[in-house]
């Protein structure tokens, strides 16, 4: 047992484009059933509540730029370990695994890209997905969950009956006699620099210590249940905006 | 790529790394910003050793540590913006709330369950078997003294579990987890599979509020220190701070996507311990992780060690299975 980790230079990832991925190169026409094809088990009609996960939005193209020339734009995006991705001629399907943090589009894990002639022109429309998303709007629930463990095993964790903690320290008093325990003098050095002397501690201090100080507090989890909700809109509009901003710069014509 | 051999080592012929402190880029601006961050470090650590060490005994206490803690890891998130190290390590969203998440774990449940069957319990184990009047010796000594020596036997403790968590397989399978993150940030020390957090202690104090002063001046230390492992800021550290203490540069270098320079550079605070035992590389890496970069999702990160594990000993002790001889 006395091997190494293993540090393969050599990766296991996917690598674009991966033969091996699941995108249907399917006829359907729409965007949304392409996706609900890429991650089977969406199939379920989820509109009311897939937007907690799901990014939809379309962008205006240049009149003048074809469907060909807008992927050829877009294509560079999808070009990232971990990404493979299939085109026809107006979509292009894509899916991620294990995408790296660099990666700016590393909060989606699968989507389609369409490009669908408007009144106005040709505009792209786009439905993606996002795992992270939906995982940070379900973290308060996993937190309030800690909360109510916290709660629940704090009470399991009965406090001593009065008159079990009296017979308890009569029963120890008559073994031990109770000691006071002067705090330890401060080095000569300490007192020259002028630092606090120590306090006799109180009490309650030295029993606090010995019942394992304060019982844990379901605080902490209340706090990082309200902290990943705030982090959850944050992300739903700033991931939202920015991918269309990534989308819009990749189509410029300079 | 050849490598750069360091003693009896051959560093960086995996992956990129820069070996050596006169090859590190320095802090680029102006005298302002060159002063900043080349005395940050040194001017917080004397701060909050000063602080804890005249702090009045009401406000000397763990829960006056915690908040220090958070609000000096604001601060430096805050440095991360400013002065990045590393463009590719910077903060984004998805990063944030997978390091946050884990970050969250260490604040509830794993101290939960180190309250009850973990480090906690063991120290009330040994406070309840604790004979003071034996310790006075130490407790005599200066507050400074005390303090550092608490932290250096801790860290030593710690020198010597990560350095068999990289070369025992068992300690290797839960720690294997944290060497798959792909950029350092101030949040980044906290992701790791819950069994290696729980092995660790990261759950450990807070909840006692009452502690000798010399603890607390230790926190300071471990905290001053050992926060900027995982920072992606550029600093010019004193030549006499990356002697003594780890940096970002020692443990970009322990991150690595190379194997020989991931077996450097196990202490958490002190690097001198690392001299002392022939294991520390000074450098620095901007290429990270494991498996060539491989970002493991937060669902892996948390089955890894029990699926790799589950294979090795299929692998070891499994049934061959006969194939029949046409």
């Amino acid at each position: 047992m006395g091997t190494a980790p293993p540090a393969s230079p050599s990766s296991t990832r996917t690598l674009w484009p991966d033969p091996g991925a699941k995108v249907q190169p399917d006829a359907s026409s729409d965007t949304d059933s392409r996706v609900g094809n890429l991650f089977k088990g969406d199939n379920v009609n989820l509109r009311f509540i897939d937007w907690i996960w799901h990014v939809r939005g379309r962008l205006a193209i240049a009149p003048e730029q074809s469907s060909d020339e807008a992927f050829e734009r877009l294509t560079p995006l999808f070009r990232q370990t971990g990404t493979s991705f299939q085109r026809t001629d107006a979509t292009l399907t894509f899916r991620k695994k294990d995408q790296a943090a660099q990666d700016k589009m590393s909060i989606f894990d699968g989507g389609v890209l369409r490009i669908e002639q408007d009144g106005a022109g040709p505009v792209l429309r786009y439905h993606l997905i996002s795992r992270a998303l939906l995982f940070c709007f379900l973290a308060p629930l996993l937190f309030l969950a800690f909360a109510q463990l916290t709660i629940f095993t704090s009470k399991l964790q009965k406090p001593p009956t009065e008159a079990a903690s009296t017979s308890g320290k009569a029963a120890k008093g008559s073994q031990k006699p109770a000691v006071e325990k002067a705090p330890v003098p401060l080095n000569p050095i300490d007192k020259f620099l002028g630092a606090p002397e120590p306090e006799k501690p109180k009490k309650g201090d030295e029993e606090k210590l010995g019942r394992r100080g304060k019982k844990p507090s379901p605080t902490p989890a209340y706090v990082f249940a309200g902290m990943f909700a705030a982090l959850y809109v944050i992300g739903r509009i700033l991931e939202d905006r920015l991918i269309k901003r990534l989308f819009k710069k990749s189509l410029q014509v300079s | 790529m050849d490598g750069v051999r360091v003693g009896k080592r051959v560093i960086g012929a995996q992956a990129p790394v820069t070996v050596g402190w006169e090859n590190i880029p320095r802090v680029e601006g102006g005298p302002v910003k060159q002063f900043v961050f080349t005395w940050f470090q040194p001017t917080m650590l004397f701060a909050l050793l000063a602080f804890w060490y005249y702090a009045p005994n009401s406000i000397a206490k763990t829960s006056t540590a915690i908040g220090i803690g958070i609000a000096f890891k604001v601060l430096l998130l805050g440095l991360e913006w400013v002065n990045p190290r590393y463009a590719s390590w910077q903060l984004t969203w998805k990063e944030l709330v997978t390091d946050l998440f884990y970050v969250g774990l260490g604040y509830t449940i794993l101290r939960m369950v180190d309250s009850y069957i973990g480090s906690d319990a063991v120290i009330e184990a040994i406070q309840h078997n604790f004979h003071a009047e034996k310790f006075t010796w130490f407790t005599g000594l200066p507050l400074l003294v005390q303090a550092f020596l608490i932290s250096f036997i801790f860290d030593f403790g710690q020198y010597w579990m990560h350095r068999g968590m990289h070369n025992w397989y068992p300690l290797w399978l839960p720690h294997s987890v944290h060497h798959y993150i792909t950029q350092l940030n101030i949040n980044k020390g906290a992701v790791g599979n819950p069994v290696e957090l729980f092995l660790i202690g990261l759950g450990i104090g807070g909840l006692f509020d009452f502690v000798p002063r010399a603890f607390l001046i230790a926190g300071a230390f471990g905290m001053a220190i050992g926060v900027y492992q995982h920072i992606n800021v550029r600093f010019n550290s004193p030549r006499w701070w990356r002697f003594l203490f780890n940096t970002t540069e020692h443990h970009s270098l322990h991150h690595s996507q190379d194997f020989e320079a991931t077996r450097s550079n196990y202490a958490g605070s002190y690097i001198f311990i690392d001299r002392i035992f022939g294991t520390c590389v000074d450098g620095e890496a901007e290429l990270l992780g494991m498996e060539g970069g491989r970002r493991m999702s937060i669902r892996e990160q948390m089955t890894y060690p029990f699926t790799e594990g589950w294979k090795t000993l299929k692998e070891r002790f499994g049934r061959q299975v006969a194939v029949p001889a046409e």
